[in-house]
């Protein structure tokens, strides 16, 4: 439960923050949910990979579905990638690594409450 | 549990936290060439944010400071017609859409104009930053802008359309920002009237920009006199200028100067002085037709601009309504108007006009002080212009450019690298001058006849355009316009001695008596870049790089033409037909030496077989251009040695030299029988050549001419992922439809002015600068296949029923 709360609220707060703020707010969102949901590292860096990596490939999706992948198959020949769907999995595996990381150190540097 | 508990020291806390900012960190910073990678992925603020949907609804209602209230349709091609009540509004809007489509292609281009790259791109640009200060591109914005806005007109239009582009950024926020900025790091500033007055520098610069002044310096010394006119003609033989021959000149107002003894006018250059690149290919077509020779009577304008081949595209389609204008055609992202186009009452196009206004002055410092320079016996001092160019990540570098009374120096024995002419160089150039060419556009827009048409161009002082003109009432007129120097016999054509008064640019030419011709008896007016006039033109002038092919091709079909029509114009613009395959070809095979067959039988057979068109999937336009090319250049590289730049005589005299077919040998041959029998040899040698290149083609890349040839439509920023190569088109610079490497047709338009406006038009991108919308490059394909959009010409109502609108936007003051 932890988990899907944890991946859940990852990934509504940073979409939430990505709007006023740059783009590395979602790294802050990973490390602040985690530091306060309790649940062991792996897992934290778990569901800040998947909150994160839901998160921009729901968007990626979104963009791309109605762009009939103009851009992305664009930004794939730029970066030397065969397809545009490598260039959503770059997206999505950046996104989820930063994600990822952040709720790790968030879930070992957490206060103590108990 | 214990094993957990220990597991969460902080300590692994803190070297995590500090892992993950430190990958942040380096996503969220550009390394080298490449962009911030976190921060251009992120689906929401970065890249992404450029995927434009498909489906896109255009439509809005604005509130603009606008003085009343205003439209913009949309076409299906999302042309915007803008409506607007005045002036003031009309540009505003104009400005706003161009930015809003095509803004970083203003930025980067206005930088490039004035030497601002590096600021951008760091110092991998300062070199060529450099190189545009040092030609005075700045020095003669600024005089022009002094111009433009001495001009009410002028000054109220910039203003306006300045404005309208200032609303446009002053909106956008990070996550709008076009593509190109995030993936170079930088981000839009206000525009200014002054990167106006760049951008058509930058036009100026790219129409009158070559040169071969300093390679016909060395060359007059290196040949003897009569091979050097041999090779160099002033007027090819068989010239069809651009004024029908027989055009009746008026008498000049001026007297013509007498030219100073050869010894004053001109100084003398070594070979080692020398290293400069020649560039050519900036040639265009454009003719009208009388309503006497077309099938439905009215008068038929066409015209296709040869320019870079670019993404986003130099031009913009747009249609203008304000009180008493109804303007269509394309404008220039960057400059208000529309450049090249037609109204309800007339229609005009423009190709580049290639007399010579820029000359080059040798300079002879004085040795004991390095701030001054002589002149008429006297010292006269340098004035100074410092140039500070910013450099990204670096301190700023200060140029100091030396001024003198020819103008700036751009080539100096201290900058041999700038230069390669390792002379002091002062640059004359009309470009320096503060001329006011939009002024002409502002008046060829509200155009209503000839005389206002004429009017109108009186201001179009530089870069010099032949400017061909048709009307509703049938009226068909060409210009050959600019503002021109008196000039003495050969004033400019080589480099001038700095010195002496005598060598000094006189009064101007009165603009009125530029060669012109109005409804010529032959019924047709043409031009493609050839010589404006025949001998009788009462005025010297020079050519800075004057061509003929596409001239002769062109009078050729349109004295064959009696009832033209509007597709016959189609064909006509993408006419690959080679004239000079036509005139070469069976003189090579005729003196090629049979035992070089070995291997190049087929080839033979094939280029017997050939109609002389370049087509894009033929193999025989392969072999002619490659052999013809191997030829030409073995030909000139042998008799000429180490010649600067490259200036070799042109193709269709180098055509011309292989006609003589000179068949008495062993007499005392002529100079051109001497080349005639160079040229003869080379062909077999050069065949040798083409066999070898042509059997690796085969195994390589193939031999379609298209593949060979690879017209390229680049992105500004030379990304060959927003780029198109290999386009499957025909022609080259010698056919009408010019279609070379990085350089073609960059607007085909054909204009119908009968009781209609019927008018068709295509380049080679789309209306979007956006590589992320579908409207970036959607065009391309139909200019590569010869096709063309029905130009939807709204009447001037603020309500519209065209069923092609697909968007609107309402304005609101």
């Amino acid at each position: 439960m932890r988990f899907f709360l944890s991946v859940i609220l990852i990934a509504l707060l940073s979409a939430a923050a990505e709007y006023f703020f740059p783009w590395w707010a979602v790294a802050v969102v990973a490390f602040v949910v985690s530091a306060f949901i309790r649940q062991k590292p792996g897992k934290s860096f778990l569901a800040g990979f998947s909150g994160i990596g839901m998160f921009w490939l729901t968007a990626c999706l979104v963009h791309d579905s109605a762009n009939g992948h103009i851009l992305s198959a664009r930004m794939a020949a730029l970066f030397h990638l065969p397809n545009y769907v490598l260039f959503i999995v770059v997206t999505v595996f950046v996104g989820g690594l930063v994600g990822g990381l952040s709720a790790w150190a968030g879930a070992l540097i957490r206060p103590k409450t108990d | 549990m214990i094993r957990h508990t220990q597991r969460r020291s902080p300590v692994w806390g803190w070297v995590l936290l500090i892992l993950a900012t430190m990958l942040v960190y380096i996503l969220n910073k550009p390394v080298g060439s490449l962009p911030a990678i976190g921060k251009l992925l992120d689906p929401v603020n970065g890249c992404w944010a450029s995927a434009e949907p498909v489906n896109k609804d255009f439509s809005a209602d604005l509130k603009f400071p606008v003085t009343q209230n205003a439209k913009v349709w949309f076409d299906k091609r999302m042309v915007p017609h803008i409506h607007a009540e005045n002036d003031h509004d009309l540009y505003f809007l104009e400005g706003y859409i161009h930015a809003y489509f095509r803004l970083w292609q203003m930025d980067m281009e206005t930088r490039a104009a004035g030497g601002r790259v590096s600021e951008v791109i760091g110092e991998k640009a300062l070199a060529y930053d450099r190189k545009q200060r040092r030609k005075g591109m700045v020095f003669g914005a600024e005089n022009s802008l002094k111009a433009m806005e001495d001009d009410p007109r002028t000054k109220a239009m910039m203003d306006a359309y300045t404005e309208g582009i200032n609303k446009y950024i002053a909106s956008l926020n990070y996550r709008e920002y076009p593509l190109e900025y995030k993936l170079i790091g930088f981000v839009p500033e206000p525009w200014t009237n002054m990167k106006t007055a760049l951008l058509l520098k930058y036009m100026a610069d790219d129409l009158t920009g070559s040169t071969d002044d300093m390679a016909l310096t060395y060359l007059r010394d290196y040949l003897p006199k009569e091979e050097f006119d041999l090779l160099y003609p002033k007027r090819i033989d068989g010239a069809t200028p651009v004024m029908p021959s027989g055009t009746v000149f008026d008498k000049p107002t001026l007297a013509i100067p007498a030219a100073p003894p050869d010894s004053i006018a001109f100084p003398h250059f070594k070979p080692a002085d020398f290293g400069e690149k020649r560039e050519d290919g900036k040639g265009s077509n454009n003719w009208a037709i009388s309503g006497s020779r077309t099938a439905s009577g009215a008068a038929i304008l066409c015209n296709d601009p040869h320019l870079g081949l670019n993404l986003p595209s130099l031009w913009y389609e747009v249609q203008l309504q304000a009180p008493g204008m109804n303007v269509y055609g394309a404008s220039l992202p960057g400059a208000p108007g529309v450049i090249i186009g037609f109204n309800d009452s007339l229609t005009w196009g423009m190709t580049n006009n290639y007399r010579d206004v820029k000359d080059f002055y040798l300079i002879k410092p004085v040795e004991s002080d390095k701030n001054k320079y002589w002149f008429a016996g006297k010292q006269l001092d340098f004035s100074k212009r410092i140039e500070r160019i910013g450099v990204k990540g670096q301190p700023d570098v200060i140029d100091t450019i030396d001024y003198t009374i020819h103008g700036p120096v751009t080539y100096e024995t201290q900058n041999a690298k700038d230069g390669n002419l390792r002379k002091p160089l002062a640059m004359c150039w009309m470009g320096h001058k503060g001329t006011n060419e939009l002024l002409a556009v502002y008046m060829l827009n509200r155009a209503k006849d000839y005389n206002q048409f004429v009017d109108a161009i009186m201001n179009f002082q530089c870069p010099a355009q032949n400017m061909a003109y048709a009307d509703r009432a049938g009226n068909i007129a060409i210009w050959g316009q600019g503002q021109f120097v008196n000039e003495w016999k050969d004033q400019g054509r080589f480099v001038m001695n700095g010195t002496d008064s005598a060598t000094l640019w006189k009064e101007l030419i009165p603009m009125r008596e530029n060669p012109h011709v109005l409804n010529p008896a032959q019924g047709y007016v043409s031009s493609a870049n050839q010589v404006t006039t025949d001998s009788t033109y009462p005025y010297n002038y020079t050519n800075s790089g004057w061509v003929n092919l596409r001239a002769w091709r062109i009078n050729q079909l349109l004295n064959g033409m009696q009832k033209a029509t509007i597709e016959d114009m189609f064909k006509m613009q993408n006419d690959t037909y080679s004239d000079l395959a036509a005139g070469s070809l069976p003189v090579m095979l005729k003196v090629i030496y049979k035992p070089n067959f070995v291997g190049g039988d087929k080839y033979i057979e094939t280029l017997k077989k050939w109609d002389y068109r370049l087509g894009a999937e033929s193999e025989a336009a392969t072999i002619f251009q490659v052999w013809w090319e191997l030829l030409y250049r073995d030909t000139w590289k042998d008799r000429m040695g180490n010649v600067p730049g490259q200036v070799w005589p042109l193709q269709e005299r180098t055509m011309q030299l292989l006609q003589l077919n000179v068949t008495a040998i062993g007499n005392v041959m002529t100079p051109e029988q001497k080349i005639n029998a160079i040229l003869c040899t080379k062909v077999s040698q050069s065949f040798a050549e083409t066999v070898d290149s042509i059997n690796k083609l085969e195994k390589t890349i193939g031999t379609d001419w298209y593949k060979v040839k690879n017209t390229t439509v680049q992105h500004l920023a030379k990304l060959p992922a927003f780029s198109f190569d290999h386009l499957k088109i025909g022609g080259w610079g010698n056919t009408i439809n010019a279609a070379k490497g990085d350089h073609g047709p960059s607007w085909r338009m054909v204009v119908q002015m009968g009781k209609e406006i019927e008018a068709y038009g295509v380049y080679p991108g789309g209306q979007s600068g956006n590589p992320g919308s579908k409207y970036y490059a959607d065009f391309l394909h139909q200019w590569v296949d010869g096709k063309y959009n029905k130009l939807d010409f709204l009447p001037n109502t603020d309500k519209q029923n065209d069923t092609a609108i697909k968007y609107v936007w309402t304005v609101h003051g």
